[in-house]
């Protein structure tokens, strides 16, 4: 499926305006928040029947917020900075009033009370919920077609998969079915999605983003995080989600804030690592993604970067750490529902679920001793560089009903190293395959320096104006 | 590990339903359990800590 190049701003496109373009022309009253999220609920209703990247759509209730927001609009009345501008919410976060399914028989009638803090957050700013969004079974399991709900689909080729487990939510902000969306990040499932899609998803440092309202898979790796088809989006969706939950155990003291700040600043001078080891020798990567990866590269050089080679431990041993520690968390949480009810649960979360229960004690602790140490390693590499550069996906999308093709296929990533050591690291598009499927790129930073990310990101965005790239649907 | 060993080590999980409705789905998770443990290296300094840490009233 090729490429279009269409622009951001027009105003024929409203599917394809950004976060940032929709905010200021709702608040210069160059556009009406009812206009728009009715467009949006039209093209919902025309390619989500092929794409099943929502679970439910909530449009009753959007066309009401629509209508408040304009009326607030009109009078000079702003919430914030997203006022008035449509997000898609993965269901294993709560939004009052409607189920937390988790995509999942097991919680088919979950009614939530009230909004993750993060939802509260984006209403707080002015955004509209649309809806909830498909996901891997608990944000594990999936794809499946053994669950109440089929699985989301990828807008570059619907035969394929959109990566996971925040997959409607890639597959939404790809398609432009809305313009940014809630993800969330265990061993990649922002970043895979974003991958698979061609979008932004950044997985925020450990902490930044409150967890409260989230459905947990695995408490110490579990992280929350926004997905957009720009940078300058997802730090301004950031932004507005980031900051301190006195409620959430795992919550950080502080955030840095001013997360867009650094978008158009030179890399002159940045360091910037590449982890060539971990697509070269670790886990090689289809020469298509080495190739994109390689361009990535040259032209952060070209931007003024000092490119260095950096080498962490494998991505073998920072998988095995991830499972052990993320398995035996999942246990913890769904061990008395598969005792009681196994059959709820699809088979792929069902056998990923259960192997909790055969991890020891001593398994437990030491790969939690090991991650510390993995911990301190891409610490002392980060004292060195600026950013790290490495893959995120080793390949293109495969079909999503070669279910031989996706389990070869789902391991082949460099995300897991950064849930492990809690860095935050973003994934976007760095080019097409030739079949016409994104291919991309992972940038890691420090804790909390989740601007510098962006920077990096943002000039790579600006070189290869993959924020212009949509699929050709609808 | 062995038949008898995950049919232990599943029911005393409580997993005797599971066994008895999907014997499949529990082997392939106690194979997957022990495929990824034994990938974790064990730190040589047997005064490694753990992460996360035990700080009270702090986080990262």
């Amino acid at each position: 499926m090729a490429a279009d190049e269409g622009g951001d701003d027009a105003m024929s496109d409203l599917h394809w305006m950004t976060v940032g373009a929709a905010a200021r022309a709702i608040a210069a009253k160059e556009l009406s928040p009812v206009d728009l999220t009715k467009a949006l609920l039209d093209r919902i209703e025309k390619l989500d029947p092929t794409l099943n990247a929502f679970i439910r759509v909530d449009g009753e209730a959007a066309m009401q917020a629509a209508k408040a927001a304009e009326t607030e609009a009109r009078s000079g009345r702003l919430r914030g900075p997203l006022h008035g501008v449509p997000v898609g919410i993965k269901d294993i976060i709560d939004v009052a009033g409607l189920p937390t399914t988790c995509h999942s028989k097991v919680l088919q009638d979950n009614m939530a009370t009230a909004d993750a803090v993060c939802v509260e957050k984006l209403r707080g700013a002015g955004a509209i919920v649309l809806g909830k969004l498909s996901t891997h079974e608990f944000a594990i399991g999936g794809p499946s077609f053994d669950l109440p709900w089929p699985p989301a689909r990828n807008p570059w080729n619907p035969d394929h998969h959109p990566g996971g487990s925040s997959s409607g939510s890639g597959s939404g902000v790809a398609a432009g079915l809305f313009p940014m969306a809630l993800g969330t990040d265990t061993g990649g499932s922002v970043r895979n999605p974003a991958s698979c899609c061609g979008i932004v998803g950044l997985k925020p440092t450990y902490g930044l983003v409150s967890r409260r309202g989230v459905f947990p898979l695995s408490f110490t790796l579990d992280h929350v995080g926004p997905m957009t088809r720009t940078v300058a989006d997802n730090a301004l969706m950031l932004e507005t989600i980031a900051g301190h939950d006195p409620l959430d155990p795992g919550s950080a003291a502080a955030s840095q804030g001013h997360y867009g700040a650094a978008l158009d600043r030179s890399l002159r001078g940045l360091r910037v690592g590449f982890v060539r080891h971990f697509h070269e020798i670790d886990t090689p990567a289809d020469p298509e993604v080495t190739a994109a990866l390689e361009h990535v590269a040259r032209s952060l050089q070209l931007e003024g970067a000092d490119l260095r080679d950096v080498k962490l431990p494998t991505l073998g041993e920072f998988g095995a750490v991830n499972r052990v520690n993320l398995q035996s968390e999942a246990w913890s949480i769904h061990g008395p529902w598969l005792s009681d009810r196994p059959g709820d649960y699809g088979q792929l979360s069902r056998q990923r679920l259960m192997a909790g229960a055969f991890m020891s004690a001593g398994d437990y602790m030491l790969a939690s001793r090991r991650r510390l140490q993995m911990i301190a390693e891409v610490e002392a590499a980060l004292r060195e560089v600026d950013v790290l550069l490495c893959a995120s996906s080793m390949d293109p999308a495969c079909r999503i009903e070669d279910a031989v093709e996706v389990a070869r296929t789902y391991p082949r990533q460099a995300r897991t190293p950064f849930n492990v050591t809690g860095h935050p690291a973003l994934a976007m598009m760095a080019g097409l395959s030739k079949g016409g499927l994104p291919v991309s790129v992972q940038f890691v930073g420090r804790y909390f320096d989740e601007a510098t990310v962006f920077q990096v990101a943002r000039a790579w965005e600006r070189a290869a104006g993959t924020d212009k790239k949509h699929p050709a649907i609808g | 590990m062995n038949k008898e060993t995950i049919e232990v080590l599943a029911r005393s999980a409580g997993l005797a339903k599971a066994l008895a409705e999907f014997p499949e789905d529990v082997t392939v998770a106690a194979k997957q359990a022990a495929d990824v443990a034994q990938k974790v290296k064990r730190p040589a300094d047997p005064r490694a800590e753990p992460w996360p840490p035990m700080k009270a009233g702090t986080t990262l």
